[in-house]
C-alpha cells in the first residue's frame, strides 16, 4: 500500500513527534530531578549520623573594653584614694574560642582554652556521650554542677552585666577532672532536670584557703556534686535550682587529712514576655563550709584558726522593651544587679562585701553587647589583724562582648 | 554567719538523690499541652532562659545539629525539645 503525503503534511507529523519527544524529556528532567533532591535529601541525613564527617565546628566568644576605677580605703581615720584607667584589663577581658566535634548523634566533644589577659587556661575539655533521652554521660575536664552561674551564664555575651558576681564565680571552682551524668526530662506540664559529677575536688592549703585541685590530685576521695532543677510551668519561664557538694579538701599523710567541704546552692531563674517588656531575673546564693582546724599563718608561721565558712550571691534583674516596633528601643536593655560575698572572719582574707552594679546594654544583633555599666563595693576588712578597714570602690565600663 | 553542718548538706543531697528518684519512677511523661509544642514555640521559651533567641541564619543546618547537643547539655533541654529546636532551625 502507498501511503501519499504531501509536504506540509509530513512538516506537521514533524513538528507533532518533536513536540511530543520535548514532553517526554521534560517528564523525565521532572523525575530525575525529584529523585536527586530525595537523593541530597537522604545523603545530608546519613552525613548527620555518620561519625567521622565534617561535624567539626569552631565558636566562642570575645570580651574587651575600658574600665576607670576609684577606690577609697579607710583605716585607722586615713585615707589614701587610689585611681586606674585600664583598657583589656585582666579581670574584665577574655577571648575564648570553643571547639566542638559532634561524631553521629550520640557523642560531641567540646574544647575551650581561655586567654584571660594573664595567662591561657582551659574553661573545659570533655566528651560527652548521649546515652538515652534525659541521660548524657560526660568524662574529662567539665565544669561542675554547682548553681547555674558557671555553667550558663557566665560568658560575656550571656552575662548582663560587665563583671562576674563576687564569689558566686570563684568559689567553688569551676572546673575539674571527673565524671558526670545529667538530663532534662518532662514531668507533665513540667519538666526537671539533674546533674551529678565526680571529680577530683579541691584542696585545703596551709592557711585555711581551698583551690581547685587542678590536675594533681590531692586525696584518694572524690568529691560528689549534684544539682537538680524544677521547672514549674509549661512554658519553662522559671526555674529554680538546689546545688550541693561533698568531698574531702585535705591533703593525704597531712595534718588536714580527712578534713572535708560541705556546700550548698540555691539558683532561680525567671524570664518572661511581657510584651512589650522582657523582664529577666536571676539569682544564686552559695554557702561553703570547710572543717575547722588550725591552719598555718604564713606572715609569721604561728599557728592560727577562724570558722572556714564563706557565702556569696546576687540577684538581678533586666528589662528589655524587646517587643517593641523601634528597632533603637528594642535593642536596649538595663539592668541591675546586688551582690554579696563574705569571707570567714579572722582569716587572712576576711572581709565583707556589699556590690550594686547597673549596666546599659546595646544588643548589636542577639549575640553581641555593647555594655555601659557602673559597679559600686563597699568592703569591711574581718582580716586577722586588720579588723575594721573600709574599701569603697566605684568603677566604670565600657565593654564590647560578641560570641560568633 | 549561720554554721550550716556538713550532716545538713548531706541530707540536702539525700532528699535531692530521693526526688530525683520519685522523679524518674512518677515522672518523665510528658503532658499533651507540652507535647503539641512547635519548634518555634520551644526555640522561643527556651533559648531566652539565657540568652536572645538565635537567628536561624547564624549556623547552618549541619552546625545546628551540633549546636543543638551543646545546648542541651549546658541547658539541660528535653531530648523532644532539642530535636524540634534544630528542626525548625534547620528550615
Amino acid at each position: 500500500m502507498r501511503i501519499k503525503m504531501n509536504l506540509p503534511k509530513l512538516l506537521l507529523l514533524l513538528l507533532s513527534i518533536n513536540s511530543f519527544e520535548q514532553h517526554l524529556q521534560a517528564q523525565q528532567t521532572t523525575v530525575d530531578s525529584s529523585v536527586y533532591d530525595r537523593l541530597a535529601d537522604l545523603e545530608k541525613q546519613v552525613a548527620y549520623k555518620k561519625p567521622g564527617e565534617d561535624h567539626f565546628m569552631v565558636v566562642g566568644l570575645a570580651t574587651f573594653g575600658f574600665v576607670t576605677n576609684k577606690t577609697t580605703v579607710t583605716s585607722n581615720g586615713t585615707s589614701q584614694i587610689s585611681k586606674t584607667n585600664s583598657l583589656a584589663d585582666a579581670d574584665h577581658y577574655e577571648f575564648s574560642p570553643m571547639l566542638l566535634w559532634r561524631h553521629g548523634e550520640k557523642f560531641l566533644l567540646e574544647f575551650e582554652p581561655s586567654f584571660d589577659g594573664n595567662s591561657l587556661g582551659v574553661n573545659w575539655a570533655d566528651i560527652s556521650y548521649f546515652a538515652a533521652p534525659g541521660l548524657i554521660i560526660r568524662a574529662g575536664y567539665l565544669v561542675i554542677p554547682f548553681g547555674t552561674y558557671n555553667k550558663r551564664l557566665a560568658a560575656g555575651w550571656i552575662d548582663k552585666l560587665p563583671t562576674d558576681p563576687a564569689g558566686v564565680a570563684d568559689l567553688p571552682p569551676g572546673s575539674d577532672f571527673g565524671v558526670e551524668v545529667e538530663g532534662g526530662l518532662p514531668l507533665g506540664n513540667m519538666k526537671w532536670n539533674y546533674d551529678i559529677s565526680v571529680t577530683n575536688g579541691m584542696q585545703l592549703l596551709p592557711d585555711g584557703e581551698i583551690q581547685g585541685a587542678g590536675i594533681v590530685d590531692n586525696n584518694e576521695n572524690k568529691t560528689v556534686t549534684a544539682r537538680l532543677g524544677l521547672l514549674p510551668f509549661s512554658n519553662s519561664s522559671l526555674e529554680i535550682g538546689v546545688s550541693g557538694l561533698y568531698g574531702t579538701v585535705g591533703d593525704d599523710n597531712s595534718s588536714f587529712q580527712g578534713r572535708k567541704s560541705g556546700m550548698f546552692a540555691l539558683d532561680a531563674n525567671y524570664v518572661k514576655l511581657f510584651n512589650p517588656i522582657l523582664l529577666n531575673i536571676k539569682g544564686q546564693y552559695n554557702y561553703i563550709h570547710i572543717d575547722k582546724q588550725n591552719y598555718l599563718n604564713p606572715n609569721d608561721s604561728t599557728s592560727y584558726s577562724f570558722d572556714n565558712n564563706n557565702s556569696s550571691g546576687f540577684a538581678q534583674i533586666s528589662i528589655r522593651p524587646a517587643g517593641s516596633h523601634n528597632k533603637l528601643v528594642k535593642n536596649l536593655e538595663a539592668a541591675f544587679r546586688l551582690g554579696n560575698f563574705t569571707t570567714p572572719k579572722n582569716s587572712l582574707w576576711g572581709q565583707k562585701s556589699n556590690l550594686v552594679e547597673a549596666a546599659l546594654l546595646y544588643w548589636l544583633n542577639w549575640r553581641t553587647a555593647l555594655k555601659f555599666g557602673y559597679l559600686s563595693s563597699k568592703t569591711t576588712s574581718t582580716t586577722l589583724g586588720d579588723q575594721g578597714t573600709y574599701t569603697k570602690s566605684a568603677s566604670f565600663f565600657l565593654q564590647f562582648s560578641i560570641e560568633l | 554567719m549561720t554554721t550550716i553542718s556538713i550532716k545538713s548538706i548531706a541530707s540536702l543531697l539525700i532528699i535531692s538523690a530521693g526526688l530525683i528518684a520519685v522523679f524518674s519512677v512518677n515522672g518523665c511523661k510528658v503532658s499533651q499541652k507540652v507535647a503539641a509544642k512547635t519548634g518555634v514555640q520551644l526555640w522561643t521559651e527556651n533559648c531566652q532562659r539565657c540568652h536572645n533567641t538565635p537567628s536561624a541564619a547564624s549556623f547552618s543546618a549541619e552546625q545546628w545539629e551540633t549546636i543543638g547537643l551543646h545546648m542541651q547539655s549546658r541547658a539541660l533541654l528535653t531530648d523532644e525539645e532539642r530535636k524540634k529546636i534544630v528542626e525548625f532551625m534547620k528550615q
